[in-house]
């Protein structure tokens, strides 16, 4: 039966979490998460402290009655102030002006000066007690199909550490994940359809996408915020992609009438489950307690930067697509670009051939197909063709090193481990070697046509030769 | 900008275009052209004065008093505290952005709760209340005095002082040399994280304090963590202890020397040699002279700058020197060996200690070395330059006798020489 969510009195509000693709916020460290053993294990205590008012937070209070000890894993990439052995440095430059673009774009206005927070979060997955937030802007809003939906509030923070095991006794959090920047973007509850939810979800995630911020699993995490009339806010954590609000919603309003019903009308955090559903997660935190970050100033955000960030604002995808189009880029690249998230290599190689075809396929296509054919993972392949090698192959290709057809196979030697100067050393040699092929099978069967030797070399050296050399060797030893 | 109001209240700011309403905070010293406003959000921005047309007062904030009655327990031993300052005696007050001291029991007991489980805290002195890189030996001679009133009062059963942490090592050095006939625990600690954090260090640092005070060990001790986790701390020798990081819970090692214990939340294992606790009274033993001086010495370093010291009348300098015990001398464009000669003979005192940190000086394996002992200078073995600083400034109070002040430097009074050095 379709719900008439204005007779319900249905309220939504999104809070959206959104990784950075930058270093850490306060320190030098690269955000890269690690799936190998850690190097070294830390143990740590947390202890309630009491808030101003002389009253120890319900929510905080709540996890530290749990008295646990915390293990937090590190690596050779772990600094000192992922440790909370180091004051933090300076926030980072670069997430700073991308939180100032994605508030641009949410039509949002930006504090000139204000002031890093330290958040009180006590259950351990941040080693220094708090997590760092700051708040950049504010009263923005996006407009959708059902209305306005007002942005509330733009802060940039920094993520927590990963949760990799727990018991009775300890919680084991990986610091990888710890301080990577994130911008958390809280809209009003101004949203009264499950639709509209979506949709405000939607076009947010476009924004952000167009931002330089990080994608696959586990670098976006959505809460929905619901009450209909009569009952508490509860607060639906996890939401991986939009279109499972629908549902999910609906499946609250409907458990929150039954609580309504019963009187047991609690305000809480749920957590979504795969199957639209919610279960309960904790009590819903009192008034976060936050205090001044005194180991740095006051954040002082200068016309001139924000200028600056206005000038390199990111167009919209829709926009790039349809420039892309226009150079002549074919539809199915312009989507794999954005799907494997290789916009920026992408527009750094322009630089180097107008055929943006041939990078298109550099990029996206090739390393997938050897990564098939050599049976090694598409992360390894990335990691070693990375924008480098790209620039150092259309280099070469540009001074007529090696010639387009070879790419493929310069860049399969490459990954199997040669060094690149070598892999385009070899083709030379290589081509002595086809060549002396190419003679072997002229002489076996004399007497057919360039055209027909054309194919049966071809056939033979698919991808270590492009067609014009061929054809000028088969000239030279034909007739 | 006119305003009735005062930190901590609830104000509207209103601006030409817009109006923003929160709790007046205390604006950091550096930013007096700012005002700062606790958002409803919790979030502080600020505003410069001079965009702001009105604060407007919403609602007066209200005073409240912590009252808060801590119960003497009989049956648990009595501690007294000394606080002195430091990032472990702060608290940030967040009503009104400031920092506010930690300087009644009760506000101790709100902020740390776990330190009264074993013991009655039944003194807090709070003599200063200073950073402790604004201390100096002034400070150290109240301070000992402080505590010789304190160790000799029988209900009494050991002494916890907090301090702040950049000069710790000068004055547990200091406490060493200046409470003769030590009777009692006297244990110094501190903090590294501030402790309005829920990972703050004071918490366990306290924890092993209070153990070390009720302990046998009648020493000066500075008891702080041993490693990067929360599990156990050290309590070093207060002459043989050093800041050897600039942030680390850790910071504080023990320097050619073990620590005393390993000191858990609950329990005490003993690692070295230390004096135990016995009825006898503590005397003061705290004069110092002032006029004394910590070179470090670096290569092609002129030996005027001792001229310096000379014309200013100082009387005895520590010169940190490089290896074994080395510096410039015969072959070198900078010869320090006449200039050494030289204002030893107008009877200023020169010792010399490691640049190195770790490990012992030994003046007879080089020839410049034999040269410049030659001279008159003292060697302290292993002794660490800050403690020596500190030792010189106690002995030249004492006596203006070369021969004598030589014997008293090399006389071990508090464990600052230790001729057996470990790996």
């Amino acid at each position: 039966m379709e719900m008439d969510y204005k007779k319900i009195g249905l309220k939504c509000g999104l809070e959206i979490h959104q990784q950075l693709d930058t270093k850490k916020l306060f320190c030098n460290c690269q955000s890269i998460l690690r799936k190998d053993e850690p190097d070294f294990r830390i143990k740590r205590k947390l202890h309630a402290v009491v808030g101003e008012s002389g009253k120890i937070d319900k929510a905080a209070k709540y996890q530290s009655t749990l008295n646990k000890s915390f293990i937090y894993e590190g690596y050779d990439s772990t600094c000192l102030i992922e440790l909370d052995e180091e004051p933090p440095h300076e926030i980072n430059q670069e997430s700073l002006k991308i939180a100032l673009q994605i508030s641009i774009l949410l039509n949002a206005k930006i504090i000139p000066i204000t002031q890093i927070m330290r958040k009180t979060v006590i259950d351990g997955s941040n080693t220094s007690g708090f997590q760092r937030t700051v708040m950049i802007a504010y009263d923005g809003y996006i407009e959708t199909k059902e209305g306005k939906v007002r942005i509330d509030i733009i802060c940039l923070e920094e993520d927590s550490a990963r949760k990799i095991n727990e018991d009775e006794n300890k919680t084991i959090y990986r610091l990888d994940r710890l301080g990577i920047p994130l911008i958390e973007i809280a809209t009003a509850p101004d949203i009264k359809t499950p639709e509209q939810a979506k949709e405000t979800a939607l076009k947010i995630g476009e924004i952000l996408r167009s931002c330089k911020v990080k994608r696959g699993i586990g670098t976006i995490r959505q809460d929905v915020n619901v009450s209909i009339k009569g009952s508490n806010r509860v607060e639906i954590k996890g939401f991986q992609n939009p279109t499972i609000m629908l549902k999910t919603i609906d499946n609250e309003i409907k458990r929150q009438q039954e609580i309504i019903k019963s009187k047991k009308n609690n305000s809480e955090v749920r957590k979504v489950l795969s199957d639209s559903t919610t279960e309960f997660l904790r009590p819903m935190p009192g008034e976060a307690r936050m205090y001044p970050e005194t180991d740095l100033p006051l954040l002082k955000i200068s016309r001139d930067f924000i200028n600056q960030a206005k000038k390199d604002l990111p167009k919209l995808k829709s926009e790039i697509e349809k420039d892309l189009k226009q150079k002549g880029l074919s539809q199915e690249l312009i989507k794999m670009i954005f799907k494997q998230n290789k916009l920026e290599e992408f527009k750094s190689l322009i630089n180097f051939t107008k055929n943006l075809n041939l990078i298109g396929k550099m990029i996206l296509v090739f390393p997938k197909d050897i990564a098939k054919r050599e049976k090694i993972s598409i992360e390894k392949i990335n990691e070693i063709l990375n924008i480098d090698i790209f620039e150092f192959i259309l280099k070469s290709l540009n001074k007529e090193k090696i010639s387009e057809n070879q790419i493929k196979h310069v860049l399969e030697k490459i990954a199997k481990g040669e060094t690149p100067e070598k892999a385009i050393g070899f083709e030379k040699k290589d081509l002595r070697d086809i060549e002396e092929k190419i003679m072997k099978i002229i002489k076996e069967k004399q007497g057919l046509s360039e055209k027909a030797y054309m194919g049966l070399v071809m056939k033979e050296f698919k991808g270590q030769i492009d067609g014009k050399t061929a054809m000028e060797i088969i000239k030279k030893h034909v007739g | 900008m006119k305003s009735d109001t005062s930190l901590g209240d609830y104000v509207e700011i209103h601006l030409t275009q817009k109006i923003y309403e929160g709790t007046l905070l205390q604006t950091p010293d550096s930013e007096k052209g700012i005002v700062l406003l606790k958002l409803d959000t919790g979030y502080n921005i600020g505003f410069n004065k001079k965009d702001i047309l009105e604060i407007k007062l919403i609602k007066k904030s209200k005073q409240k008093e912590e009252t808060l009655e801590i119960k003497k327990d009989e049956e648990k031993p009595n501690i007294a505290m000394i606080m002195t300052g430091g990032t472990i005696a702060s608290r940030y007050d967040s009503k009104t952005g400031g920092a506010s001291a930690l300087n009644t029991p009760e506000k101790l007991f709100n902020t740390y709760p776990e330190l009264f489980k074993k013991i009655n805290i039944s003194k807090v002195e709070i003599p200063f209340v200073k950073d402790s890189g604004e201390m100096d030996s002034k400070d150290w001679q109240i301070l000992a005095k402080t505590a010789e009133k304190l160790l000799n009062n029988s209900e009494i059963k050991g002494i916890i002082i907090t301090h702040g942490t950049d000069s710790l090592h000068y004055t547990a050095a200091a406490l060493s040399f200046f409470l003769k006939d030590l009777n009692k625990p006297v244990v110094l600690t501190y903090s590294q994280r501030s402790i309005d954090r829920a990972s703050s260090d004071a918490t366990l640092n306290l924890q092993c304090a209070v153990i070390a005070a009720i302990s046998d060990i009648a020493e000066v001790m500075l008891v702080g963590h041993a490693t990067t986790n929360d599990d156990f701390c050290y309590a070093i020798p207060g002459t043989k202890v050093r800041k050897m990081h600039s942030s680390k819970r850790n910071a504080f090692k023990a320097i050619n020397a073990k620590p005393f214990a390993k000191i858990f939340p609950d329990r005490i294992e003993i690692i070295s040699k230390h004096k135990i606790r016995k009825k006898i009274k503590t005397k003061l033993d705290n004069k110092f002279q002032e006029k004394i001086a910590l070179i470090k010495y670096y290569p092609g370093q002129n030996p005027d700058i001792l001229e310096y010291y000379a014309k200013k009348k100082y009387k005895g300098i520590i010169l940190e020197v490089l290896g074994l015990g080395q510096i410039a001398a015969n072959d070198s464009r900078n010869n320090w060996i006449p200039k050494l000669k030289e204002i030893q003979n107008k009877g200023i005192i020169i010792c010399t200690t490691a640049q190195t940190i770790h490990g012992r000086l030994d003046p007879l394996v080089y020839s410049t070395g034999r040269a410049l002992l030659n001279t008159g200078i003292i060697y302290l073995k292993d002794m660490l330059s800050e403690t020596a600083f500190v030792k010189l400034g106690w002995v030249l109070a004492k006596t203006k006798d070369k021969k004598e002040i030589k014997k008293l430097m090399l006389t071990n009074f508090a464990g600052e020489l230790n001729n057996r050095l470990e790996n």
